[in-house]
Parts: C-alpha cells; structure tokens; sequence
C-alpha cells in the first residue's frame, strides 16, 4: 500500500502542522513515511507546500511522482489548484473555500469555483469561518484535516491524539479549538458523502457543503433528509451555484432547504 | 532503540551530539539553519555541556570550529552552501592544517535553488580542498554519516565536509538513533607548525595532505555505502550518489535489476569500484544532484570515453534544477503517470510569490527610498542586499536594482560611485551588515566615498526564520560611528508613515552631503516580535556575564 499527499496553503497557514499530525498519526499506524517540505523564502506569504508520502513497505524518494498522488489538502482555494499534475485522475482535493488574495491578479472567484468544482471528487469546506466559530481562526488547516480525515490509511483517532499533542503546550483551549475545527471538517465531509450515497450529484453537494456553518457533531438526520429533497428537484445545480455565489454561510436547520428558492 | 522523526538536518545535528560533539558554529541561511537550530535548542533544553552560537558569519563560524578541534574536541560548523564561499579561506587552509577534534563541516547545497543564488555544488569544493566528502541519501544515513564523520576526521586528521540537500534537508522521516558517546578531553594538537602555515610550515603541512590522500581514498573504496552490486557481464550500469539514489529506486523499481549499480556516498571517489563497474557494464549512466561531478571525473569531459557515459553533460540527465524520479524515468525512457486532466486551469492558477508581511518595516523604507530617488533621478539604480529587503526588487516597490551575496551593496555602491554615479545609493540589512558589510564600509570611510548607505535595521535576521542579530539598537550607530563615519552623518529614522515627512526631510540633507552617510531605518520586524524579545533578554544576559568560560554550562 501507498498513499501519497500534498499539503499546501500560503506561508502562514499552518500546512507544516497538519503534516505533523499525519506524521505521527502514520507512525503510530506502523506505517513508513516520508515527508518534504517548504521553508525559506516562499514561507513570507508565497505558495507553501509539504507532502506526506505513506506506505506499508519503505519508502524511496521523499518526492511524488506526477499522477501518485491520493489527495490534495490545502487551506487556499487557488493553492488547491497549483499541485494538481501530481494527483491521481481518481484523486480527491480537500480545501478551505475562502480566498487569500495577498497578490497581484487573483483570479475571479467565480471563475476559481468553476475549475474547483469540476473536479471529479472534491470537498471544500468554509474552513475560514469554522475555524472561528471553534474558537481558534487559524485552525482552518484542521478543519481540512478534517475533511479529509476518513479518506487517509488510518483510524481518525489517531489523527486526534496526535492534534491533541500537538497542541498541548499551547493549553487546553487552544487543544480543545482545534479539535472543534477538525471534527467540524469531518461533520462536512460525512455530510457531502451522505449527500453524495442518496443520489444528489457530486458537483452540487459540494457547493452546498462550502457553505454550510456545520458543528462539532455529525449534522442532524433531519437535515440531512430535507437537504437531501432539496437538491434531487430539478433546479439543484442552479441553487447550489447561487448558495455557493452568495457566500453566507446557511445554519444547519431542517427547515432551511425547502424555503431557498 | 530510540525512534524519532527527525528533518534531514535534525538528523545531522543528532548525529554531531551522540558523536561527542563539544560545540557547535553555524551562520544561519536555507536549507542549513535547522542544524544549529536543533542543537542550540537540545543544547538549551536538556543542559548539553556544548558550546557555540550563531557567529557573526560562516568565515568566522569556521574559524571557532576549528579553534576548538585544535584543542582536541569535536566541532560542527554548519551554513549553506554559499556559506562556504564565505568561509573557504580558513576552510582551504584547515584541509592542509588538518583536524585534531574532529570538524566537520555541514554544508546543504540547494539545487532549483528554492532559496539561494546560486546552484554550486559542495563536492567541488571538497574536491578542491582534497578532504574527504559524505553525501547521505537519507534521514537514517544523514544521522549516520554525521556521527561517523566525526571519528574519521580524527583518524584521518582531515576535516569532513557532509553535503546535504534541500529536499533532504527539509523532509522528514523516522531515524533510529544510537548511543551518545561521551566528548573528548581537552588536549592541544601536538604539532602547532601544522596550524602556523608560514611557507616552511606549510610546505611540510600540505606534504601531509597528499600523503594522507591513499588513505582517504581507502576509507571511500571500502565504504560501505559506496556499495557496487554487479548483476551480470555487460548490463548497462548506472552510478547513483546522494539523494538520487532514493529518486533513481522509486524511479526503476524493479527494473533497477537489469542494471550494474555503484553507489556514491562518499568522495574522493572510488576510482577503483568505478574502473570495477565500468570493465562489467556496457556503458554508463550517471546520476547525480547537483554539478556533472562524478561524470567529469569518469568521462574526464567526454574527451577520453572507452564505452558511452551518459549524464548530465551528455543531456540525458537535466543539468540545472534539483532531479525527481519522473525526471529519471525519462533518462530511462520509462512512462511517466497520468495526472488529472482539469479543464481551464491556466486561466485561474497565478503565481503567488513572497512578499513583505504586511506593516514591514522594509516597506516604508522602500518608500522613502522610491521618493528621493524620483526628486533625483528616477532612472538611479540602488544597490541592495540579500535578507527579506530583497524582496523590494519586486512589485509594489521596484526600490532595488541588484542582490548578489551577502554584503555586496555596499562595494557595489563605491562602485558604481567610482564609475561616476554621484550619489551613490545602497540597501542593507542589520544582519548582513554585521555579516560582511562592515569591512566595506571602512572602505568608504577611508575616502569618505559619496555613497549613501540606508541599514534596514529590523532587529533581527528575518530572512531565514528569526535568529539573532549581531548588533543592533543603539550599538549599530556605535558602531557604524567607530568604523569612522562621521557622527554627524550618522542619522537614525523610525521608518512608519506617519513620520514620512520627517524621515524625508533627513535623507534629503544627507543626499545633500557630498559624502558618506549612513541612514539607519530602524523598527523592529513585526513577524518576528517574540524572538526579537527572547534573543534581547539572552544577548543583555550574555552581556553582563563575565567570568569563566572553560567551566560554563554554555547556558550562562
Ligand atoms: C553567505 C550567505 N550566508 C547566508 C545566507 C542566507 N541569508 C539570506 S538573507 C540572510 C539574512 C538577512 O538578514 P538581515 O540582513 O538582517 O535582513 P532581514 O531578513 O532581517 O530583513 C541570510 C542569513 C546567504 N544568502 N549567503
Ligand atoms: S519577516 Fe519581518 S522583515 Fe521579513 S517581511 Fe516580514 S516583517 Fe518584514
């Protein structure tokens, strides 16, 4: 077994402690790793990355080979974008859906979401605003984590014991914020999955999933079932392009879906 | 057995510690600082009996490493790869010298150059120096060779240069450690003529280091890890060294059968498995990180080639940039993967290159700087330096015109001054003043050159991730006013935009000046505001001890 990943953001966002947690989580897992990653120049505010290379049997280059790899984690919508030759054509992109325009000629935002949410299996959370919500700002590279989590070669939990250690020095509540913001990313992840088993198509599960304002928990029964009748009507694509465009983040109520027009 | 995951250059430095290491040296600079950086902090958390700081530049760094093998302990000095330019005087001298401690030198080269100017390649200058040269490719061998380094210097009495990579440097993998051996003691290097090197002396000295050359090239032809595997008469064989062998495995998997390998992990090279390999294969394939070095050797520069060797200089390896195995799998006409195919994405995928943070101090300087130099010429060209200000080159600023090395500004500045431009400008940092601007300063001084010289003073060496400045504060004027520049021409401005006016009006009368001036721009890097604080209350407290250095914990 091999499971390759990219971890990328711009300098700042904390892509070298998500690569922490997947170290440690792997070598609890009993797994070989290799990880490379960016420091220097790039690091004052320029495109970062690291990756995480796991495999059963020892591994030999620190580098992926174009095409290998399983995923792509980033904390910036257009980041998630830059390592794609590198990723599998089955691959999967986790990513924060909030914009980091520290630079000349960002793209247009609507032109960015078209490309991202064409790809065949992507996740992108509102990592931004969770990882307020949960109490620590620049927890957004766990909220992805998170998102992420179920798809990588090991228990989630020993993605959060290893989160917890990470964290400890800093105190309980930071601990305690972070852990928030991962599993907020696992809520939405299930979530767009759920979607994803009862038939809505891909594509509009995962613009509706960028903008809800999901919890610490797995989302509600209930909403999940109402969402799920929403977005089999014919009109779905159309409201999930216009729930993705007005960028608030809709609360997690089982009356919601059936009141958007 | 201990595990740990360590970074490529974590695992060099526990090999330097659990080698006996007695202290270390290092000036800071990607993809080396982690080195030091682990063992100042392992030295600080568990009270290490080891010595040493960040010097004032690799020359000098160098120059303590070696004070400190001279008195039978061992040493680690650390830079990157431009670092020993820098340091290649008393590096060249201390290969004819030789080690007493053992000294190794940790030397990370950075091919794609992520951060540097330049892609030179260290083995070289081990070559040039005719010392021994490790080249781990590995985590595991980085710590191994590291430890081993250290006793073959001493057997040998020849310094060790250990070459590391960018991607070796900066990844991680989990390293099995070993026993910690305890430091030598203290004990002169017998023969202090090896170390006085005035010609008679050094004609003896540089005798000794040719005579040691057979059995340096002995340690290299019986190491372990230049390894030749002979699969069969007249198979195609490839020499693989460093990092490349990991890319050059992942690359041929198992076709790596169909091939007679040598390994190259330590140079000289072994000339011997060399001849071995060639005489059982069919032609030649070399790969390796960095310059055609081993390609040149073998094909000495393609002129006298019995069978086909390939590489580098043949162009079936590319010669610049750092090697992956998708690059190998071309050499060896082996399919590349597939990646995923995305409509549209050149339309919506920028670049996105660093910059100054946000209320860098550096930004209002470069404004103040763009300002005069409209009211002067705006086709004037400034001299600028290498540090996070060198990102004043780029947009929005444009406020630089060169970044060479390390305390260039300045000579360039006499320069340019020389050659006619009237006043001259330049920008440097505090760190790269204290590095290697001050000597040129005394330049100016000494002709009382028109240039005009702008110390971006931020506190701190920003640039490669926070370490101490040498002098900074008030004695950075104390000491620009004691190279001999004139106090009046000494100005000090808080570089923020509410005192732009201000700050302007100053540098006005010292363009004014028919002279030299120095303009220190000081305010404290924002980025860096907790180590700026930690290294002041460590730098105040070095400063007021005094007293016994031989029995200092090193944490005094
Ligand atoms: C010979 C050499 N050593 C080290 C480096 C790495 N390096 C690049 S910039 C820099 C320090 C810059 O510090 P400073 O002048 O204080 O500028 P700042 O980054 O703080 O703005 C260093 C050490 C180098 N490029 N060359
Ligand atoms: S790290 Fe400091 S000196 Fe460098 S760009 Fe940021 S604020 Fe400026």
């Amino acid at each position: 077994m091999t499971f390759d990943l990219v971890l990328c953001g711009v300098g700042g966002q904390g892509v070298l402690s998500t690569a922490y947690v997947i170290d440690h989580a792997a070598v609890d897992a009993g797994l070989h790793f290799k990880q490379p990653e960016i420091h220097g120049m790039s690091q004052r505010g320029g495109a970062v990355s690291a990756q995480v290379r796991l495999g059963s049997a020892p591994i030999a280059s620190d580098l992926i080979s174009t095409g290998e790899a399983k995923a792509v984690l980033s904390v910036e919508p257009m980041e998630s974008l830059r390592y794609l030759s590198l990723l599998s054509s089955d691959g999967w992109v986790f990513t924060d859906v909030t914009p980091l325009k520290n630079m000349a000629g960002y793209p247009d935002t609507a032109k960015l979401y078209d490309v991202l949410f064409s790809l065949p299996h992507v996740v992108a959370v509102n990592a931004t605003k969770l990882a307020a919500k949960a109490g620590a700002s620049k927890a957004q590279n766990m909220v992805v984590l998170g998102a992420a989590a179920s798809h990588l070669p090991f228990p989630v939990e020993l993605l959060e014991k290893h989160l917890r250690a990470l964290f400890q020095v800093k105190g309980e509540h930071v601990v305690t914020a972070n852990l928030k913001a991962f599993r907020m990313g696992l809520a939405a992840s299930a979530f767009g999955a759920a979607l994803i088993a009862r038939g809505v198509s891909a594509p509009i599960a995962a613009r509706v999933v960028a903008r809800l304002d999901f919890d610490a928990t797995p989302v509600a029964e209930d909403v999940l079932n109402a969402w799920v009748e929403r977005l089999l009507r014919s009109d779905a694509e159309a409201l999930s392009k216009r729930v993705l465009a007005a960028g608030d983040s809709l609360p997690l109520e089982a009356q919601l879906p059936a009141k958007l027009a | 057995m201990t595990q740990e995951i360590l970074l490529g250059d974590e695992a060099v430095a526990r090999g330097a510690i659990d080698a006996g290491l007695s202290a270390a040296y290092a000036y800071p600079g990607t993809p080396s600082t982690e080195i030091f950086e682990t063992i100042h902090s392992l030295t600080k958390q568990h009270h290490l009996p080891i010595r040493g700081f960040w010097s004032t530049n690799e020359k000098v760094a160098l120059e303590e490493a070696i004070g400190v093998s001279y008195c039978g302990k061992r040493a680690m000095v650390s830079m990157k790869h431009v670092g020993l330019n820098v340091a290649a005087d008393p590096f060249m001298n201390v290969a004819v010298a030789g080690a007493w401690g053992g000294l190794v030198l940790a030397v990370a080269d950075d091919p794609s150059m992520h951060s540097s100017q330049n892609e030179q390649d260290s083995r070289s200058f081990a070559d040039f120096a005719q010392v021994l040269c490790v080249e781990p490719a590995d985590q595991q061998e980085a710590y191994e060779l590291a430890r081993e380094a250290f006793e073959v210097s001493e057997r040998l009495r020849v310094p060790v240069v250990l070459r590391l990579v960018t991607r070796l440097a900066h990844s991680r993998a989990l390293v099995t450690l070993g026993e910690r051996r305890t430091q030598n003691e203290l004990r002169y290097v017998e023969d202090d003529g090896l170390y006085t090197l005035i010609p008679s002396n050094a004609r003896r000295a540089y005798a000794g280091l040719i005579d040691k050359q057979p059995a340096l090239q002995k340690f290299s032809e019986e190491h372990r890890l230049n390894a030749l595997t002979i699969r069969g008469e007249g198979k195609p064989g490839i020499i693989v060294s460093g990092i490349a062998w990991t890319y050059l495995r992942e690359a041929l998997g198992p076709k790596l059968d169909d091939f007679n390998v040598l390994r190259v992990s330590v140079y000289p090279l072994p000339v011997g498995k060399v001849r071995e390999l060639l005489d059982h294969s069919s032609e030649l394939m070399i790969v390796e990180e960095g310059y055609p070095f081993i390609e040149r050797f073998v094909s000495a520069l393609g002129l006298f080639r019995e069978k086909p060797v390939k590489g580098k200089l043949t162009g079936h390896v590319p010669r610049i940039g750092e090697l992956n195995p998708d690059l190998l799998r071309k050499t060896f006409g082996l399919p590349v993967k597939t990646s995923l195919a995305v409509a549209g994405l050149e339309d919506v995928l920028m670049a996105r290159p660093p910059r100054l943070c946000d209320a860098c101090p550096h930004g209002d300087s470069y404004n103040l700087i763009n300002e005069v130099r409209r009211e002067l010429d705006s086709s004037m060209r400034v001299m600028g330096d290498i540090g996070c200000y060198a990102l004043g080159y780029s947009k929005p600023y444009q406020a630089i015109n060169s970044c060479l090395c390390m305390g260039s500004s300045i000579g360039m500045a006499i320069g340019a001054a020389h050659a006619g431009i009237s006043p001259s400008l330049c920008v440097i940092g505090d760190g790269t003043f204290t590095h290697t601007g001050m000597n040129a300063l005394l330049d100016a001084v000494i002709e009382n050159t028109n240039i005009k010289v702008f110390i971006l003073d931020n506190s701190i060496v920003a640039m490669t991730g926070g370490q101490p400045t040498t002098m900074s504060d008030a004695h950075l004027e104390e000491l620009v006013a004691g190279l001999g520049v004139k106090k009046a021409h000494v100005r000090t401005i808080t570089p923020v935009p509410q005192k732009h006016a201000e700050n302007l009006a100053i540098v006005r009368e010292e363009l004014a000046y028919q002279g030299l001036s120095v303009i220190i721009a000081r305010r404290a890097c924002v980025r860096y505001v907790k180590e700026i604080k930690e290294h002041k209350r460590e730098r105040d407290a070095a400063h007021a001890h005094e007293g016994d250095c031989a029995n200092c914990s090193g944490n005094c």
